[in-house]
């Protein structure tokens, strides 16, 4: 198995260097330096202005070639270098208006990001498997016609929809929640409550759709019709053998999940002012600081490839069958 | 079948009862209070929000309106606004008096109030601020003028200062190599004659500049923190100002709280006929600022920060496109919902002007000036107004938005006025009979726009469509922003629209957009070059205002007028909302520091507050009920569960 670790380790090698790339190419063909700097500079953008926002951000530079550097630095001082040398060592740098240390900020927001994702995804987990088995339970009855019926319309609706419809209903009509902003530590739970029930409410509709699929596939198996022959209750049949045998499924869905959680979320953190990497990320976007959301691509990218690998590992420990080699 | 039957029903019912008890765990603390904020512990605060952070607040970076607005909280200049008066007049802050201008207007000493400390800081040794000194403006205009500091003002005093040109381009060259700048050497023009004396020695007379000694650009910094806090400065400010910087969390909150070593500074006596009536006087002679904190929550996104604004969690707001008619009436009147809360409505026209501009050096539209006056004939000024802005905007007749000097109500261009048949006439006059040009082709002309925004892009269509009214064919081309400045500073473009927001309460401000000398890559983006015009803006550019001022800017406005180098489109009116606790609350143009004048009735608020927002319990309880409800049905009404698969 630690051989496999290793080996997969090492594959993830040349899509770390591809994401790299992929960013560089992102950051220096979709913005233009000269575009970014006259944005930032506004009604009064002069030309000297201009030229020395460029050269401080490093954008004058060659790209792949420095004519103006010496020997081998014609090769290493280049935008190119900088970028993968940033990347690829961690060291994301400074934001661009305020010189914050990116790294610093990234660590400071993923505490509100992870306040808010931990719990939606321990409580949507929870909540998807138990609402699926006990509609698989009652399969093919008009509860369960119902239940897909309305999971297909929880699932149809955008998230958009939830927060704007949550924020005017129950924080505004109903005035149960604060519909915005955020405190630290113990009074953080106040502010996520909301954003929480209407993460929950949105993931659950494809959840429990997708848990229930599984789970009857499971049930429509010879092993199921065995235990049920040697006399076992629906209920010991459920949880004791079907479950554990809809693991893999659920274990792909949601290992692969983990490590998002440290990213956040766009939207919610954005509508509901939670101080943490979405709302960072959309504030970089806005404000064209390429800095920032290189280092943000670049972290989901090695976020998915772990995200992988856990996945892997996972199954191992749920299926005896499978060995990693 | 009777034990399963039961098991279900167990299931069925422990499940409800989860959900039930969930939801009641949940909304039961959070049910106590909506409110937001932390306990303001018996401080008078102020709650605000700001739709983005600032982007740094360093004086010489901020160019936007939005950092200004906290930066000018913070850091005091030589001149301020009077918070009353208007039209917009000028009063010493950190300056004792109104410089003295030698009769040359070249000359310009100001005397520097004695007495004024920096905020107590851990930059100043032993951490107590020290006195604000002349050398201080001498350093601060110096950095102004120093583009290692990336300045967003440096246009401000360029070509005026003796002196001061050499030592901005060198600073052009040096932050190019990475070195910096030399602050002990001295500018011939710009001297501290002694420790509470400064003087200016321009290069020409510049009425301009006791405007530019408004603004936060050369507000007072001090050298110590600059070098203590170096690149983080942007995140410390080191100010005089009434209030100082408590807390900044970026996207979440900014807090400003009482600057406790502020000089003594009172709030005025004097304003406009209607400021008493308004209540404006009640805090004449009182000791500024009023509040002890401001409160600021970082808001991007508009629906939020409008629901904080109702259940009275913000002081004020302003309204966006998608709350319009919730709020404001087709008569552009409060709503019932509003008056009943108390709200009160602001409509303030902002000096800004929108235009579509001619590039004059167009072969076709530049050198026809009936087919401009034609194209501004058949251009539909209300329909945009009712369209696009709510109504908020007035129809612009000239450059001069209103409430500046110079500004004429009465005004009428006559070409202005929205006729379709006289358009016609005029095009006819121009050589283009019904848009069909004498080489018998139909004219077409390029528009161009900067921004991929629909709004843009809508705008450009109801464009093309006014102008297809008089069989002038329109392509509507979209550039980035980038390229659109680009285009118009190599003077590549044909017609486009543009806007302009005041820098400074001078017609000079906006009559500089059509002067000559300043065309293309200057402001005067249109190349409009008249020597008439340009011989009297400069006449009128060293005057003071008075009748004879008033009178060359109307020759100036006429000759604009008569030559149609633009369509002068709309001056915006913005409508600001704010809650009957909020005294003291007049609309300014200007960036400032007016927060110190703001007051808050802390008891009616606390009281308003509540009684808006008593939870609403009997509407969670129904909507639980029809849940509820729902599954018992559905249990009910279930068929028997086949033993099978699926």
């Amino acid at each position: 198995m630690l051989a496999y670790v290793i080996r997969r380790t090492l594959y993830t090698v040349p899509l770390v260097l591809g994401v790299c790339l992929f960013t560089f190419l992102l950051f220096n063909a979709v913005f233009s330096p000269r575009a970014l700097a006259i944005q930032e500079l506004g009604q009064h953008a002069e030309d000297e202005a201009i030229r020395d926002l460029i050269h401080k951000r490093g954008w004058d530079k060659g790209v792949v070639f420095n004519k103006q550097a010496e020997g081998l630095r014609k090769l290493t001082d280049t935008r190119f270098v900088d970028h993968m040398q940033k990347l690829l060592l961690f060291r994301f740098g400074r934001t661009q208006k305020t010189h914050e240390d990116i790294n610093r900020k990234i660590l400071l927001g993923m505490v509100p990001s992870l306040t808010l994702t931990v719990p939606i995804f321990i409580m949507g987990l929870l909540l998807g498997i138990s609402l699926s088995l006990f509609v698989a339970y009652f399969r093919a009855t008009y509860l369960d016609l119902g239940a897909v019926a309305v999971c297909v319309g929880f699932m149809s609706i955008s998230i958009l929809v939830y927060i704007i419809v949550g924020q005017l209903l129950l924080a505004q009509h109903m005035r149960l929640f604060p519909v915005y902003g955020y405190a630290g530590g113990i009074h953080a739970g106040r502010f996520l409550l909301l954003p929480v029930l209407i993460a929950l409410l949105k993931g659950l509709g494809g959840d429990v759709r997708f848990y229930r699929t599984i789970l009857l596939e499971q049930i429509g198996q010879d092993y199921v019709r065995t235990a049920r022959a040697k006399g076992l209750g629906e209920r010991v049949i459920l949880f004791k053998h079907v479950l554990k045998n809809a693991m893999i499924p659920v274990l792909t869905r949601t290992v692969l999940a983990i490590p998002f959680l440290f990213l956040g979320s766009l939207l919610l953190e954005n509508f509901f002012g939670i101080p943490g990497l979405g709302n960072m990320t959309v504030e970089a976007a806005a404000n064209g600081d390429t800095q920032v959301m290189a280092a943000m691509v670049y972290l989901g990218a090695l976020l998915f490839a772990l995200g992988n690998l856990l996945t892997d590992i996972s199954y191992t420990l749920a299926d005896p069958r499978i060995r990693l080699r | 079948m009777e034990g399963r039957r039961a098991v279900r029903k167990l299931l069925l019912c422990k499940v409800l009862a989860l959900g039930l008890g969930g939801s009641v765990l949940a909304v039961g603390p959070a049910g106590c209070s909506n409110d937001p904020y932390p306990p303001a512990e018996g401080k008078k605060v102020l709650y605000a929000a700001l739709g983005e952070d600032p982007h740094g607040l360093d004086p010489v970076q901020a160019g936007d309106t939005l950092s200004g607005g906290i930066v000018a909280q913070i850091y005091d200049s030589l001149y301020e606004y009077h918070y009353l008066k208007r039209p917009y007049e000028l009063k010493p802050c950190l300056a004792a008096s109104m410089p003295q201008v030698s009769d040359d207007g070249l000359t310009y000493t100001i005397p520097v109030k004695q007495g004024v400390r920096f905020q107590d800081d851990p930059c100043f040794a032993g951490g107590t601020g020290r006195e604000v000194t002349a050398e201080d403006f001498v350093y601060s205009i110096k950095r102004l003028m120093d583009m290692g500091n990336e300045p967003r003002g440096s246009w401000l005093l360029k070509g005026k200062v003796v002196g001061l040109d050499a030592w901005y381009d060198e600073s052009v060259e040096r932050a190019a190599a990475g070195r910096k700048m030399d602050y002990g050497r001295p500018i011939e023009g710009l001297n501290a004659l002694d420790r509470y004396t400064l003087q200016f020695k321009l290069t020409e007379p510049f009425q301009q500049l006791k405007y530019a000694l408004e603004m936060s650009y050369t507000a007072a910094v001090p050298r110590e923190a600059v070098e203590y806090y170096g690149e983080d400065f942007v995140n410390h400010p080191v100010g005089t100002g009434p209030f100082r910087l408590k807390e900044w969390r970026k996207r979440w909150k900014l807090i400003l709280e009482r600057n406790p070593t502020y000089r003594d500074d009172r709030y005025p006596s004097e304003g406009e006929p209607g400021d008493a009536e308004a209540g404006l006087f009640e805090a004449a002679g009182m000791r500024l600022p009023i509040v002890d904190e401001v409160h600021n929550t970082i808001i991007g996104e508009a629906q939020p920060a409008w629901i904080l604004f109702k259940q009275g969690y913000l002081e004020g707001s302003g309204i966006s496109k998608d709350h319009f008619e919730e709020a404001i009436t087709p008569e552009k009147e409060l709503t019932q919902e509003f008056m009943r809360k108390g709200v009160s409505l602001t409509k303030f026209p902002e000096m800004v002007v929108y235009y579509v501009a001619f590039n004059m050096e167009d072969p076709v539209v530049g050198a026809n000036k009936a087919l401009r006056q034609a194209m501004s004939l058949a251009y539909d000024t209300e329909w945009r107004i009712e369209h696009f802005a709510n109504g908020r905007a007035i129809s612009a007749q000239g450059p001069i938005p209103p409430g500046m000097f110079g500004y004429a109500p009465d005004l009428r261009n006559p070409y202005k006025q929205y006729d379709v048949e006289r358009a016609r006439q005029r095009l006819a006059e121009a050589g283009y009979p019904g848009g069909v040009g004498p080489d018998g082709k139909r004219l077409e002309i390029t528009y161009d726009i900067g921004s991929a925004e629909p709004a843009a892009r809508q705008s450009a269509l109801a464009f093309a469509r006014d102008m297809g009214e008089i069989g002038i064919q329109v392509k509507v081309v979209t550039n980035t922003w980038a390229e659109f400045l680009k285009k118009t500073i190599d003077r590549r473009l044909q017609v486009f629209s543009v806007g302009w927001i005041l820098d400074y309460p001078d017609p000079e401000n906006f009559l500089q957009l059509l002067y000559g000398p300043n065309k293309a890559p200057g402001p005067n983006r249109s190349n409009y070059d008249n020597p008439e015009f340009n011989r009297l803006f400069e006449q009128m550019k060293a005057m003071e205002d008075g009748p004879e001022r008033l009178a060359i800017i109307k020759r100036m406005v006429d000759i604009v007028v008569e030559d149609a180098p633009w369509i002068p489109s709309i001056h915006t009116v913005s409508y600001i909302l704010r809650h009957r606790w909020v005294g003291n609350a007049k609309a300014h143009a200007m960036t400032g520091g007016y927060l110190k004048y703001r007051d808050v009735d802390v008891e009616l608020r606390q009281r308003l507050r509540r009684e808006w927002n008593r939870p609403n319990y009997w509407s969670l309880t129904a909507i639980l009920g029809v849940l509820l409800a729902m599954a018992m049905i559905l249990a009910v009404f279930r068929r028997a569960a086949p033993t099978g698969g699926p």
